[in-house]
């Protein structure tokens, strides 16, 4: 008699391959789970990626939640992780064609979702400031908040994102070319705010790790724009530590 | 017990009384709208991050006793217990403190490939030793006794030869869990594999049991779905009414989970429940 790991793993097959035998009676009835199955999978994808859904509409995003089962089967009891590589998939699945930009839309709402189960911690403000010497400003390493995602692309993606969040959003004029932006919750809601350029390298600079002067050197920022770009971090509440670097 | 005064909430034991399933969708009108149902129950996956939901969960747990129901756990699988779920869970039940902790009598993962759903297992001694000894290992490890629930199937393997009540009291009598009877998944396995609901309720050692679920299902053509998309039809609750009767009163739990009504809808399903309890064994407190 077939050991209970042997009926399982003859389940799991016929679970992925309608022709597989397997010990069960009526056989016809699993269809039944093979269908719960792929429809557990495509909802929790869907949950997470609804941008990308409503892009490519309900036929093409369950082909894709079929191939990138086949290629990224869940690996959790906990839905929440089935979307992780999906951007990795698309980026694979896409590449070179019309729609290789769904891979960064993907990121953009996949950091949605990362920022969704994060916490959100107390912030600090510019008067932790006045505890530094003007000697020390450049040596300061800032902890940002855990929710905050910071993302680029060579397309439009966060002009696209923000434009579906209504159905039948117009479609988004490919040809603008690169941005980028944050992803964060703020006051328990979503932000999703497009950058400019230089402030979107320093915050990265900042978000890596880096000390104050070496984000402004990377982001090509001079003494001039340091009241301005520290202004932004507290007053975003991004900072919730301030050390010196050692 | 200490755990459960740390933050000075009126907290379980769950009432026998009916409750209701929370959902996200319902966080808000149920602090807004307080209903007077006895208890709530939360599936513990949902919570497993931070972020708003385990804040409203927070809230909503102040004011109900809290149950916790996994859904992701499949304690029956060949391939052991997925110790990284079992560590979320434990963090759940030490954030939330609730007072039940429940999880299914069924598989869901095999050669690393998690199924995210409720598979049924054969009911032989096999698999009673195995379900047995990793509902052990959770329950060591969580430090608390876990309920186990009957789930719904659409299938049986030929090598079955216990009953799903004999399968489900030798669980019990190998691990020490509780059981979690779920009417509605009586009727729906009965009806489709032609097995004896009424013999289902007889036959389970009715001191186990701790906690009742009712549901609605579905029917496509001959057979039915556990979909939990709408009320609890007719012949579940004379069931659970004889339920009831025979095994005393129990916690009740009313879910839905598709197609979610107003959550006045689902108050006005647990007031039915009330009365069953009410009327045959008197309201508890």
């Amino acid at each position: 008699m077939a050991s209970l790991r042997e009926l399982q793993q003859s389940f799991a097959a016929a679970l992925r391959d309608p022709s597989a035998a397997c010990p069960v009676v009526p056989a016809a009835n699993l269809s039944i789970y093979r269908g719960n199955v792929r429809h557990a999978f495509r909802s929790a994808l869907e949950q997470s990626f609804p941008v990308i859904r409503r892009r490519v509409g309900d036929d093409y995003f369950g082909q894709l939640a079929h191939h990138y089962r086949g290629q990224f089967p869940s690996r959790s009891g906990d839905l929440h992780f089935v979307g992780a590589n999906f951007a990795d998939f698309l980026a694979d699945h896409l590449r070179g064609g019309d729609y290789a930009w769904l891979a960064d839309l993907a990121r953009i709402e996949w950091s949605r979702e990362e920022a969704l189960i994060s916490p959100e911690l107390p912030t600090v403000g510019a008067e932790v400031l006045a505890g530094f010497s003007p000697e020390q400003l450049a040596d300061l390493v800032f902890t940002l908040q855990p929710s905050l995602h910071l993302r680029s692309s060579s397309y439009p993606v966060f002009s696209i994102w923000l434009a579906n969040q209504a159905a039948d959003a117009p479609p988004v004029d490919q040809s603008c070319g690169h941005e980028c932006g944050l992803i964060r919750i703020r006051a328990e809601s979503l932000e999703v705010i497009r950058l400019e350029p230089r402030l979107f390298s320093y915050l990265s600079a900042l978000a890596g790790g880096a000390a104050l002067g070496e984000a402004m050197d990377v982001a090509g920022l001079d003494e001039t724009a340091l009241l301005s770009s520290l202004g932004f971090v507290f007053s975003e509440e991004l900072v919730i530590a301030v050390s010196l670097t050692t | 017990m200490t755990r459960l005064e740390t933050r000075g909430v009126p907290l379980g034991p769950i009432p026998a009384r009916a409750g209701i399933g929370l959902r996200f969708v319902h966080h808000d009108a149920l602090l807004e709208e307080r209903p007077a149902v006895g208890w709530i129950e939360a599936h513990t996956e949902n919570y497993f991050h931070e972020g708003a939901a385990p804040r409203a969960l927070e809230r909503a747990r102040a004011n109900y006793p809290l149950s916790m129901h996994g859904v992701g756990l499949g304690l029956g699988s060949a391939d052991g217990v997925d110790r990284a779920h079992l560590g979320r869970v434990r963090r759940a039940i030490d954030r939330f403190e609730p007072a039940l902790v429940s999880e299914h009598a069924c598989w869901g993962h095999a050669g690393g490939e998690f199924f995210n759903d409720l598979l049924p297992l054969p009911y032989t001694e096999e698999a009673v030793a195995l379900l047995a000894s990793h509902v052990r290992e959770a329950q060591d490890f969580l430090g608390v006794q876990l309920l186990i629930e009957n789930v719904s199937a659409y299938v049986t393997f030929q090598h079955s030869h216990l009953s799903e009540w004999e399968f489900l009291a030798a669980v019990v009598a190998a691990s020490g869990c509780g059981l979690l009877l779920d009417i509605n998944n009586i009727y729906v396995s009965a009806q489709n594999l032609g097995l004896d609901a009424e013999g289902f309720i007889a036959g389970v050692p009715a001191e186990s049991v701790r906690e009742i679920h009712l549901a609605g299902h579905a029917r496509n053509g001959a057979i039915l779905i556990d979909d939990h998309g709408s009320a609890v039809c007719e012949e579940v609750w004379q069931l659970y009414t004889r339920a009831i009767a025979r095994l005393g009163p129990k916690p009740t739990l009313i879910e839905w989970d598709n197609d979610i009504p107003a959550l006045a809808t689902l108050v006005a399903e647990a007031a039915r429940a009330d009365r069953v309890l009410e009327e045959l064994h008197g309201l508890a407190a």
